[in-house]
């Protein structure tokens, strides 16, 4: 009786209508159960938590599984974009940009339909790895094509083409996208690097800037977010990769001009004269 | 040789520049030397980024989110709208805390009440005891499913934060249940009880698993001082109670996490109660008056065989 005027009213305030069934399924079968003897009724209740059980177990294994493939996909996006250099840097991009879009649409699109209503929270440990590596991998394209901030809600814009009506978006969460952006930073400081010893100084210098302004964003918003003490530890770590490029941009401002003989290029990069004279730090 | 150059140099830098700006000036006005570099490539991508739009977003806990209107965010009113949104999370945490630590201190209470079976009260004393604060437990979930009301879906992001309160007292009511009926609490009446029986904020099966192990760990207590206080027969229930309770358990598949271990632990439970069944029966202290009719005919048999 209770059960079945439970379930009325779970229809009526239906908004979210898969959950609701998955609801509606399981007190039925627990209602079941109880109409049986007492010892059976033990069982009877039991196999419907097996089944809750394995239901959500099989969709966290899913969710894993797709969290691990967006992971190493990303990974090979924050690759390509690695492999830029001053002459490249159109088809570079280019390139990156479609391995995103794929991951985009063959990987994360297979999250949508697992983390309706509250299975996005509940789910969150097992897909927020694959989701950071994402963010990283989008704001590092975005950024080295733009010299700007992929947002999120321009990132969450973009997900939505991938569900269909009948599904809610799926939304990257404010706490991933944090989290994504404190890992790009490790990302920007090997591009800076790596730009240095290819001669692109300015660059380098847009790169550290921007560093900057996101660590000092972001140190804000550590004791707010749902794990502080990661957030803490990488923090950290963050903070290391911003010493590391301010400290490569210095030494090119102390001792540009001793810098191009060094490079040992033997093509007279003009460039470098005039921005190692040009930077103001 | 760069790098030589650069270890040389990196201890100048750091005098040099005493970079991130200190904390004093991270109240102020935002970013004075970075922002016009940026502003300038902010604005040549402006154009080409596409115009959002405005979610129904599962993230936004408050609708605070200010306006959407604007085609890019500038990289400082992002972060301003992300520290709002984080800030109103924190406080809606505290909120839960608080009712949280009522709950916790109601299952603490309730905990005493059933304690005194242990000190050789009258059952039906100690259940009324205990049961008086079932009331209060089920008004401050409601407190909480109203609080979690204010951000639907989220249920699972603070859940960590009242979760083994929750199996405390889920483990307390399964503990009056089965002193009163002998049988086991099930997960939809355990959910009544607590006021948790819709969907919006309901009783996880997982957490009410847990409490149940939490209440067999409870039960080898109880039978020892059953036996001592002279009831001779408990052993024999609790045990076949137990052993009902682990064969059901062992139908679920359980992942290497918490409750896997508390299940493990529940073995240990049934043994010590096998024990004490045990050693009550080998010196003849159970009770004649068996109600299972399988034993009551055994006992007949073995009468007709004396005679």
């Amino acid at each position: 009786m209770m059960c079945s005027s439970a379930i009325q009213k779970l229809y009526v305030m239906a908004s979210k209508p898969h959950r609701l069934r998955q609801w509606a399924n399981f007190q039925s079968s627990a209602k079941k159960a109880r109409t049986m003897a007492t010892q059976s009724s033990l069982k009877g209740a039991f196999s419907t938590y097996a089944d809750y059980l394995n239901n959500l177990n099989e969709k966290r294994e899913r969710v894993v599984k797709a969290s691990r493939d967006i992971t190493s996909n990303s990974k090979k996006v924050i690759f390509q974009v690695h492999r830029i250099s001053k002459n490249n840097k159109e088809e570079v991009l280019e390139k990156a940009h479609n391995d995103l879009a794929t991951v985009m649409d063959q990987y994360i699109a297979r999250l949508v339909k697992e983390l309706q209503g509250s299975d996005f929270w509940k789910l969150r440990r097992a897909y927020s790895p694959g989701i950071q590596e994402y963010v990283e991998a989008a704001t590092l394209c975005r950024f080295c094509k733009s010299g700007t901030l992929l947002n999120l809600k321009e990132m969450n814009a973009s997900l939505s083409s991938l569900s269909d009506p009948s599904h809610e978006p799926l939304q990257i969460n404010i706490l991933d996208y944090i989290l994504g952006l404190a890992d790009l930073t490790g990302e920007l400081m090997r591009l800076a690097i790596g730009r240095i010893s290819d001669g692109e100084l300015e660059f380098a210098e847009k790169i550290c800037k921007f560093v900057r302004e996101i660590h000092r964003e972001l140190t804000l918003l550590v004791p707010h977010m749902d794990e502080p003490h990661d957030m803490k530890t990488k923090m950290e770590t963050m903070l290391q990769s911003v010493i590391k490029i301010e400290n490569a941009c210095f030494s090119i401002h102390v001792r540009g001009s001793e810098y191009i003989p060094l490079l040992g290029s033997d093509v007279p990069s003009y460039s470098l004269i005039g921005v190692a004279e040009g930077i103001d730090l | 040789m760069k790098t030589t150059f650069r270890s040389a140099c990196s201890t100048i830098s750091r005098s040099l520049n005493p970079n991130p700006p200190s904390l004093s000036a991270l109240h102020g006005p935002r970013s004075t030397v970075v922002a016009p570099l940026l502003r300038s490539f902010r604005s040549r991508c402006t154009t080409r980024a596409p115009p959002f739009r405005v979610l129904s977003s599962v993230t936004h806990c408050s609708s605070a989110m200010s306006g959407g209107e604007a085609p890019a965010l500038p990289l400082e009113k992002q972060f301003e709208d992300f520290r709002s949104q984080l800030e109103d999370s924190v406080s809606l945490r505290e909120r839960i805390r608080l009712v949280v630590m009522e709950i916790e201190s109601t299952t603490r209470l309730m905990y005493s009440s059933l304690l005194l079976v242990y000190l050789s009260r009258p059952l039906p004393e100690v259940l009324d005891k205990a049961k008086a604060h079932i009331g209060t437990l089920k008004d401050q979930y409601s407190q909480l499913a109203a609080i979690l009301r204010e951000c639907p879906d989220q249920y699972y992001r603070y859940h960590g934060d009242w979760r083994s309160e929750t199996q405390t007292a889920v483990c307390h009511l399964a503990f009056a249940h089965y002193l009163e009926t002998g049988n086991l609490l099930l997960h939809n009446e355990a959910g009544e009880k607590l006021g948790l029986n819709n969907s919006q904020f309901g009783l996880d099966i997982e957490d009410y698993l847990v409490g149940v192990c939490f209440m067999s760990n409870e039960l080898p207590r109880y039978v020892v001082n059953q036996v001592t206080a002279g009831d001779y027969d408990c052993p024999r229930k609790v045990w076949k109670f137990l052993t009902e309770l682990n064969a059901a358990f062992r139908m679920l598949n359980l992942r290497n996490d918490f409750l896997r271990k508390k299940f493990d632990g529940l073995k240990y439970d049934l043994r010590r109660v096998e024990e004490v069944y045990y050693d009550v029966k080998i010196r003849g202290l159970a009770s004649d008056g068996d109600s299972t009719g399988d034993q009551d005919s055994k006992k007949k048999n073995d009468s007709e065989v004396v005679h």
